[in-house]
């Protein structure tokens, strides 16, 4: 049985409808990833499961209890804020043992529990001190704490990284995924940056304008996309899309890119395709090789040498359509005007008019 | 003239404005100081050395009112009252800024009006409650309508921006209910302006004139302002002993501020950073 499920779920603000319907089955011990652009009500469903912001319409049950009216604390969930929500007054051993301090448990059960944590986080030598005494990083390991100390069903995280620097974001996405291996508990986690829900994630479901766009693993998300948002959303850099034609060659039919001579033959797919018909089509950066099938000429717009790999933003003539590919770094192509480079056909995925993944 | 030169001359005009601001809010405290240890005579006459006659206007002043009992009445008047004011108010400024309704803002615009009526204007209808209840001369009368301070109100619902919401959202996954959220995270969280409203309160407080002279009217009940003012106003008043009272009626205040000013100034940029 799902740890937690969600079915039917609606959020109305008066008439402004944030959440339109999303039904989810969380396994038990899932790591799940909320992912969207800003404005997606993946905060929003996040709060609404924490018992932060009421239910409009729905079910939501945990652990097989209905919890749409239960009070957040008897709901069996901790969450992380992303500003930490640390408790400015009281020290960092008071913050932990919070909530079980308002439960009525025994001190020195508090105690316990609140070193039990504190040695899992290696927060111990930090435990008298107040949250502004600590750096960013201490803070959200301590809101962490504060969070095992209650032993939840299931974790709540709501961007929890996006307050730290660069370097920090890995180190802490690191913990994380380690302290979910650990304790093996339901993850539920908000965030808007796509290299954090890949890494992290069992499951990622991917939100936007309040409805679920696709929910899978972080592998399906990025080969299988179901639709063109999903396809731009998850992968970096971006995918990139070029407008084309279907064209009948013989009895198939065939893909022509915009501005392209080539033929590319479509493989039998199950969608019913009319010649004509105008598609995107979608090829990612990493698609592109030294060899290929199909060879493009680049004229050079942009060059980001990352290291290990460069970026190559360059015009596809003669349509003019920047697209991105990443080459080789032992690739010397400083200075070049023009490059080549080439993929398989094999590799581009095709998008209706409307969006929609045609397979 | 030469910038540097110029610069002196800045400089020394700054100096001067602040010495003339500091010698008009300084030269009170100092007559009032001096004027304790001089005869009425010497007062009239602007003598400002000091005088001999320090203990005459204590022994008099002493034998003339019945210290203790009207210093308890200020001091119960004060800290009830403010301790009152600021419990009942800044709930309410909490209560306007985290509750969301349709009426929030005309609520509150209602409160906000309420600053521009003139005390005068409420005077005798308020006077008019108070005898109807049966308060007239009583410390009840006094302390209940500063309980729900417009201002104070206002101050709140303004501090309470800048507490953090997520914090409310904490505690409530802990298993806090409002009142324990307010009690036990909000006030401690926003001490900085409590202490500062405290300070603006307490001295309202104590400097109350107005109203307790309509409504306190047994010697019994009168407060250290009301007394001063009184003796102040004798026929042939006694400036001696006057400012004897007007000192004891300051120190209170002045301990206040002095106590608290670095929480006052705090409280008056804001409490959480």
């Amino acid at each position: 049985m799902a740890e937690l499920s969600l079915k039917g779920i609606r959020k109305t603000y008066g008439s402004l409808e944030v959440i339109k319907g999303i039904d989810l089955e969380i396994e038990p011990g899932e790591f799940t990833v909320f992912v969207g652009p800003s404005g997606c009500g993946k905060s929003t469903l996040l709060r609404m499961i924490a018992g932060l912001e009421d239910i409009s319409a729905g079910d939501l049950t945990i652990g097989g209890a209905r919890m749409n009216e239960v009070d957040p604390s008897r709901r069996g969930i901790a969450m992380v804020f992303q500003s930490y929500a640390l408790y400015p007054h009281l020290t960092v051993r008071q913050n932990m043992g919070f909530a079980l301090r308002f439960a009525g448990v025994p001190k020195s059960e508090i105690d316990r529990q609140v070193m039990e944590a504190a040695r899992i986080l290696e927060l111990e030598p930090l435990l008298e001190r107040k949250p502004g005494q600590l750096s960013g990083g201490q803070r959200q390991r301590v809101a962490i704490g504060r969070a095992i100390v209650r032993h939840p069903k299931v974790f709540l995280f709501d961007e929890p990284l996006s307050n730290l620097d660069a370097e920090l974001r890995v180190h802490m996405r690191f913990e994380i995924a380690k302290l979910h291996k650990k304790l093996g508990t339901t993850m539920i986690y908000v965030t808007h940056d796509q290299v954090e829900a890949m890494t992290l994630a069992d499951k990622i479901v991917v939100l936007r304008a309040g409805v679920i766009e696709q929910a899978g693993t972080p592998r399906d998300l990025y080969a299988d996309p179901d639709n063109q948002f999903v396809a731009g959303f998850i992968g970096s850099p971006r995918m990139n899309f070029l407008p084309a034609e279907i064209v009948t060659q013989g009895a198939q039919f065939a893909l022509r890119l915009q501005g392209m001579e080539a033929l590319f033959p479509l493989p039998a797919l199950s969608a019913s395709l009319s010649a004509g018909q105008r598609v995107t089509a979608g090829l990612r950066p990493e698609a592109f090789h030294r060899d290929g099938d199909t060879t493009v000429s680049l004229a050079v717009e942009m060059l980001e040498y990352l290291g290990g790999e460069t970026l190559v933003h360059g015009r596809i003539a003669p349509t003019g359509d920047i697209i991105t590919a990443k080459a080789d770094a032992k690739d010397m192509l400083a200075g070049q005007e023009r490059v080549r480079v080439a993929f398989n056909a094999a590799d581009i995925l095709l998008f209706d008019a409307d969006g929609a993944r045609i397979r | 003239m030469s910038p540097r030169l110029l610069r002196r001359a800045g400089s020394a005009l700054r100096y001067l404005l602040l010495s003339l601001a500091a010698f008009l809010s300084v030269f009170p405290f100092f007559w009032m100081a001096i004027g304790a240890t001089n005869t009425t005579a010497d007062i009239n006459k602007g003598k400002v050395s000091l005088g001999s006659a320090l203990s005459a206007n204590i022994a008099s002043f002493v034998a003339a009112v019945d210290v203790p009992l009207i210093l308890w009445n200020s001091v119960k008047i004060a800290v009830f009252g403010t301790a009152l004011t600021l419990l009942v108010s800044s709930l309410a400024g909490y209560g306007f800024e985290m509750f969301r309704s349709k009426l929030r803002e005309r609520i509150y615009a209602v409160v906000l009006l309420t600053l521009m009526v003139p005390f005068a204007a409420l005077m005798i209808p308020l006077f008019m409650m108070m005898a109807s209840s049966g308060l007239i001369d009583t410390h009840i009368a006094i302390i209940l309508p500063s309980i729900a301070s417009a201002f104070i109100i206002f101050y709140f619902r303004q501090a309470s921006k800048a507490f953090p919401r997520e914090l409310r959202d904490a505690a409530k996954i802990d298993g806090l209910r409002e009142w324990q959220i307010f009690l036990f995270i909000y006030v401690p969280v926003m001490r900085s302006t409590y202490a500062a409203a405290f300070v603006i309160v307490f001295m309202m407080n104590w400097n109350n004139y107005l109203w307790p002279l309509i409504v306190l009217q047994s010697n019994e009940t009168k407060t250290i302002t009301l007394v001063v003012a009184s003796l102040a106003s004798a026929y042939y008043p006694d400036y001696g002993t006057v400012m004897i009272g007007t000192i004891l009626a300051t120190l209170p205040t002045l301990f206040v501020f002095f106590a608290m000013q670095r929480q006052f100034v705090q409280g008056m940029l804001g409490s959480v950073k």
